[in-house]
């Protein structure tokens, strides 16, 4: 599903490094299975993937996703690893990576246990 | 505490060109720069850039970034990447986060080379995922291979939104439309041209009042403004798009500056202010020992030569101040990169001019195409009586659509046969010289930075005439393909037949397409399309 987002070869760049002999690796986002590939960063792998939505923010609940990409807005931030505010622009994807959409600086489960309130 | 004689702050090309420089006289220098990667914007930038041969035109930005840190290094420049500096404090120290640790180092000069950071406009549903920097789609498609949307819609067309905008066809998406509220089109004509005639449309007097969607961007509400940027109502409509790309200028990053105490004015550019680190002739700061140099001490971005040249001056400066050269051969130095920095400017999109909307001729007399400033493609109409747009010699020669004065000149230059000419004011139009006979060798075709450079053979066989065209999307064409060939406005005029495809490694990833057309449609066919 996620082929039709990626640049396989590119007129002036040719063919991008990490696909010569592509290595998947593995992730969860938000406990659903999926894939990217070595050299991605984590926001790469969730675009191509075609996830847009990185996090909400903590009053609005407006979402957020790739802003500046690379690294500056803090647009993109997610829960890594159970790490929140993670700036997934910058950060290189790993197998086994554990990804949570985030909701202020929580995941939905502890903001709506907290705020009592469903989201 | 370590210690460096020099310190760059910015791996761009400011940066790097101080430190080599610095280096080169014997300075122990360090650059430090947020990035994974060196050469700042330059790290980005896949397109041939403008020029003369003294400052790398036709080189494409990413291959003048790896030639600048290989010069660095090659001097003895210690280059840190994902290395923040985070503030000048006294006695020029420096602290710098690497990793998550911060470490502090002290020098006896500083050059600030931060660069520019990207504008925002505020508009209904601007921080919806999908609304993103110009920037950011390029850091995808060029750093990571992905492509940033799958229908994409630029807002601004100064020449960061023009070469985003193109940036964006060559990998495949569906540029919707390049948007602007300004009347006419921001940046260089050719820069436009390259986009239109792949029929992308260009909306002048145009802005966007909202991105929809509920929790990413599904579409975006456009309208027509009126002299004073305000929407018109009953102008709206609503497009459907996943992307919205913003290339609305950038700003001088000169927190670092600010904070060391050295003067920041803000300056009106455009209607806005903008901050501006006050330096002398050598990019020397109101504070002794910090310079600035580069898009970071700029109020408004000159382009990557500009910056290189006052990261140069900035280094002999130093090392005269330190005793590593004599203040009579710095001075020498920086004189002789002052008038390359004066070669570049001039013309009409100088910073000067900027803004101004009386140009109406170009500095040689000839009227400059409206059509070309309001929509993107100058008409066949308007570019007869251009000096190199001539279709009366026999066999092939380049029809050159360069009508706007900017610091260009690589056509000249790769001409084997010396049939083109620029003056030496860069900013000059070319002009070509009919009585020499043009071998069709294509260089020029596929060097022109700007990509308006078409061979046109009117003789190639009765009732049928070819224009070669540099072309940089995937798939090539075969020979033998057939289908439609568009005009400068991307609207397919005729149909058209693939009989060559040449590609060398002169000419850097740009092949040279020929297509054969009915030959009264010699002067309007520009571009193919298969099929
Ligand atoms: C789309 C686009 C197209 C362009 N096309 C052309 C062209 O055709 N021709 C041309 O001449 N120019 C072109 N330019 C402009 C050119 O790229 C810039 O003018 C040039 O890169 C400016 O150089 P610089 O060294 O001043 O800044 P930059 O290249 O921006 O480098 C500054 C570096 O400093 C780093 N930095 C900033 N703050 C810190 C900090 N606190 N700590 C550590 N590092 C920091 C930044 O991350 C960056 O890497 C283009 C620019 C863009 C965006
Ligand atoms: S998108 Fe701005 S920090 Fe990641």
């Amino acid at each position: 599903m996620d082929s039709d987002m990626r640049i396989w070869e590119h007129p002036v760049l040719g063919k991008y490094e990490k696909y010569e002999e592509p290595k998947v690796l593995h992730f969860t986002l938000d406990g659903k299975d999926m894939t990217g590939y070595e050299g991605d960063s984590v926001a790469a792998a969730l675009k191509a993937a075609g996830v847009m939505t990185h996090r909400y923010t903590a009053k609005n609940h407006r979402p957020r996703g790739i802003f500046c990409a690379i690294g500056r807005c803090t647009d993109c931030v997610m829960i890594v690893n159970g790490q929140p505010n993670v700036r997934t622009c910058i950060t290189p994807l790993e197998e086994g990576m554990e990804l949570r959409t985030q909701y202020g600086v929580q995941t939905k489960e502890e903001w709506e246990a907290e705020n009592d309130e469903e989201i | 505490m370590k210690r460096y004689e020099v310190i760059v702050i910015g791996a761009g090309p400011a940066g790097l060109s101080a430190a080599a420089e610095a280096a080169k006289k014997g300075m122990k220098v360090a650059v430090f720069d947020e990035n994974a990667g060196p050469g700042g914007q330059l790290f980005k930038q896949i397109h041939k850039f403008f020029g003369s041969r003294a400052n790398n035109a036709r080189m494409r930005g990413f291959k003048i970034g790896r030639k600048l840190l290989k010069e660095a290094e090659e001097n003895g420049v210690e280059v840190f990447l994902n290395a923040v500096v985070t503030g000048i404090f006294e006695e020029k120290e420096v602290m710098v986060r690497i990793d998550d640790t911060v470490h502090h180092y002290k020098a006896d000069y500083i050059v600030i080379a931060t660069g520019a950071a990207e504008n925002m406009v505020p508009f209904k549903g601007w921080d919806k995922p999908g609304v993103m920097g110009a920037g950011a789609s390029q850091a995808l498609m060029h750093l990571q291979g992905v492509r940033p949307g799958r229908k994409v819609l630029v807002v601004g067309s100064g020449n960061v939104g023009l070469i985003v905008a193109f940036q964006i066809c060559q990998v495949g998406c569906d540029l919707v439309a390049v948007l602007d509220a300004a009347p006419r089109v921001g940046g260089y004509g050719v820069h436009a041209s390259k986009i239109t005639r792949t029929g992308v449309p260009f909306l002048t007097s145009h802005t966007i009042i909202e991105a929809k969607g509920d929790d990413h961007v599904e579409s975006a509400v456009i309208a027509e403004v009126d002299d004073h940027f305000t929407p018109i109502p009953g102008t709206e409509k609503e497009i459907e798009v996943d992307t919205v790309l913003l290339a609305v200028g950038l700003t001088p990053m000169n927190q670092l500056a600010s904070n060391a105490g050295c003067r920041v004015e803000y300056q009106e550019q455009n209607g806005r202010l903008s901050p501006v680190t006050i330096v002398d002739e050598y990019g020397e700061t109101t504070m002794s020992g910090i310079y600035c140099c580069g898009d970071s001490a700029k109020e408004t971005a000159e382009g990557a030569s500009s910056a290189m040249l006052q990261g140069k001056i900035a280094a002999e400066h130093i090392a005269a101040d330190a005793g590593y050269t004599t203040e009579a051969d710095a001075e020498e130095k920086a004189e002789e990169y002052r008038k390359t920095l004066d070669q570049l400017s001039g013309g009409m999109f100088d910073v000067k001019n900027k803004g101004r909307m009386d140009i109406s001729t170009t500095e040689e007399g000839y009227p400059i195409s409206q059509s070309l400033l309001r929509h993107g493609y100058i008409t066949a109409e308007e570019l007869k009586g251009f000096p190199a747009a001539s279709y009366e010699a026999d066999g092939p020669h380049p029809v050159i659509e360069c009508t706007q004065n900017i610091p260009c000149n690589p056509c000249r230059d790769v001409c084997p046969a010396g049939l083109i000419h620029v003056a030496e004011d860069i900013t000059r139009i070319p002009e070509i010289d009919y009585s020499q006979k043009c071998t069709n060798c294509g260089m020029c075709v596929t060097n022109c930075p700007g990509q308006a450079i078409f061979i046109v053979d009117n003789d190639y066989e009765p009732g049928y005439a070819t224009v070669s065209l540099p072309y940089e999307f995937l798939p090539y064409p075969e020979k033998g393909d057939k289908g439609k060939a568009l005009d400068r406005s991307g609207t397919p005029v005729c149909d058209a037949e693939i009989v060559s495809v040449r590609t060398a490694r002169a000419m850097d990833n740009t092949a040279f397409l020929t297509m054969k057309v009915p030959a009264e449609f010699a002067d309007t066919a520009r571009f193919f399309r298969k099929g």
